[in-house]
């Protein structure tokens, strides 16, 4: 190993702190009261936090981004793993034509689902449920392909041996394939439910009762009805954003590796 | 082998199923409905030919938005590319520096737009906002970033640039990773300066990556919405009024579901016909034999 120079890690790290200072600086207002922020004087206060959780019902907001990025990604990488199994393991009619058609949704562009989506869960009466906030955002195509490829890198005499001793597809899948795909799961399960948790537009359209908003839905609408006669709160606003960025960002800091490596490998296959 | 015909049927058809519900079939939906006339409420919804899109193609709205569009898409895509790719170059070797920035740029990618968005509406806002303040220690009278059309787009453009920058520059590291470490060494025995390293041998090398960004961020510029929504709303003037905010007034504020659809079947066909355009370049030769 090389010896790093103490300095430029220095110089690197304040770089960095300084490229990220206004998400910094935003967390540091978050702890301001409203008084001492407008009359620029430094303070520390948990009050905004309090006041975003039972004032603006945040707390609500974030067990519902929860749900729906915890369901999304339960759903989203169960359906992508089955059809990746099928599709690297198992030659048959029509297959090559279906991988196609999950490949081809890495290209449709989402907006033209929007309309069309709010028709049919309008019909199916589940707009302004959990169900209509999770169904629209569970298939996965990238994730589908993604998998595949890995899939496709086990030893194929592993599944044969298994086969040979008894075992149904199925068990196949949950015994051999599911354990040794493991990173390549957990990097995909991260994506998914990073995407999820940030998911705007369809939340935004598919709910209007306050009780199903998502962190997102809440902050903008927090930030839009402007709490603070005239001026913004920026204190409360800033909390409510901490706590929207917060559960990512430690998240991020846990598996940052993990999450690069499967956003470059898609993107260079 | 032993395992029955419909196994593979069985495996994949939950994916499929979700597939067609919620991706294709709303794109044959859309087509249907941008020829007809309705609001959501009443009961029927009469065929109407190419009226929607008539309405459309007459409207100054669309226009505009169409010309905002493109113009945050040429701005913002090439600065985003040469930042990433200067960055990265600087950012491939492997020491505890390199690895700090690349957490560092990559940060916001991972973060939630719309609190990027909330704050810095906070940074560029008139009377309490950062950019303003720095203005004000050096003398400079305040700005009103957010609320003048000659400017707006600008922030947008900025924001949209400290977001993505840092998958850019996972993308190109990974990209510049794959050249072969003997051609920067010949380079450099040639007496290559740096400048001169980066144009003959970075450059050229790293150009699929390039490809394959500059494709990828076109088809992400055409398709912005949270920020718009969060930071400006599309104003002051229209002047951030980008097509799929449009699109969100028409579709969810106005209710005119035809001329949603029509827009949105117009904006399909654009992207469609760029992300074939991708895999044409991506399919010719701008890869380099190792």
């Amino acid at each position: 190993m090389k010896r790093e120079n103490p300095f430029l890690t220095a110089a690197a790290l304040l770089a960095g702190l300084l490229f990220l200072f206004p998400v910094l600086y935003s967390i540091w207002i978050s702890l301001q009261t409203v008084d001492a922020y407008y009359a620029g004087q430094a303070s520390f206060t948990l009050g905004n936090y309090a006041r975003a959780v039972n004032d603006f019902n945040f707390g609500r907001y974030l067990v519902n981004s929860l749900l729906v990025s915890g369901l999304v990604t339960l759903l989203g990488i169960s359906l992508a793993t089955m059809a990746a199994f099928a599709f690297a393991r198992f030659t048959f009619p029509g297959g090559n034509f279906l991988f196609g058609a999950t490949v081809a949704t890495l290209m449709i562009p989402s907006h033209i689902s929007l309309i069309p989506n709010y028709l049919t869960l309008a019909k199916a009466g589940l707009l302004d449920t959990y169900a209509g906030l999770i169904l629209p955002a569970v298939s996965n195509g990238f994730a589908a392909f993604f998998l595949r490829q890995y899939i496709r890198g086990i030893p194929k005499s592993l599944d044969e041996a298994a086969y040979m001793d008894g075992a149904t597809p199925l068990k196949v899948l949950w015994r051999i394939i599911v354990p040794l795909s493991r990173p390549a799961i957990a990097s995909m399960a991260l994506y998914i439910f990073m995407t999820e948790w940030n998911s705007y537009i369809w939340p935004l359209i598919a709910v209007g009762k306050e009780d199903l908003f998502t962190l997102q839905i809440g902050l903008a609408r927090l930030y839009r009805i402007n709490p603070g006669e005239g001026l913004v709160d920026w204190p409360l606003v800033m909390a409510a954003s901490t706590v929207t960025i917060l559960p990512v960002l430690l998240g991020f800091l846990l598996v940052e590796r993990h999450l690069v490596r499967g956003i470059t490998l898609g993107a260079v296959k | 082998m032993m395992t029955r015909i419909f196994t593979p049927y069985l495996l994949v058809a939950p994916l499929m199923i979700f597939i067609a519900v919620f991706t294709y079939i709303p794109i044959v939906m859309s087509l249907d409905l941008s020829f007809r006339q309705w609001n959501f409420l009443s009961p029927d919804m009469p065929f109407v030919g190419l009226r929607n899109y008539e309405q459309l193609i007459a409207s100054s709205d669309f226009w505009n938005s169409l010309r905002v569009t493109a113009l945050f898409t040429v701005l913002s895509v090439p600065l985003r590319l040469a930042l990433a790719v200067f960055a990265a170059s600087y950012l491939v070797r492997e020491s505890a520096p390199s690895r700090i920035l690349r957490g560092a740029l990559f940060l916001p990618a991972v973060t939630s737009t719309v609190s990027i968005g909330v704050v810095f509406s906070w940074v560029f806002s008139t009377d309490y906002g950062m950019v303003n303040a720095l203005l004000a220690h050096v003398g400079l009278a305040k700005v009103q970033w957010l609320q003048d059309p000659h400017l707006a787009l600008w922030v947008l453009i900025f924001v949209n640039t400290w977001k993505q920058l840092g998958y850019d520059v996972v993308i190109y590291i990974a990209g510049l990773q794959a050249i072969p470490q003997d051609l920067y060494d010949a380079a450099s025995i040639d007496g290559g300066k740096r400048l001169h390293v980066f144009r003959r041998v970075t450059f050229p090398l790293v150009m699929p990556t390039t490809y394959f960004l500059l494709v990828i961020s076109v088809i992400e510029a055409f398709q912005v919405f949270t920020i718009v929504n969060v930071m400006t709303k599309g104003g002051p003037a229209g002047a951030t009024d980008m097509l799929v905010n449009l699109l969100f007034e028409i579709g969810f504020v106005l209710f005119d579901i035809g001329r949603g659809s029509a827009l949105a079947v117009l904006l399909f066909v654009l992207l469609v016909f760029l992300a074939f355009l991708k895999s044409r370049i991506i399919g010719r030769k701008v890869h380099y034999e190792a």
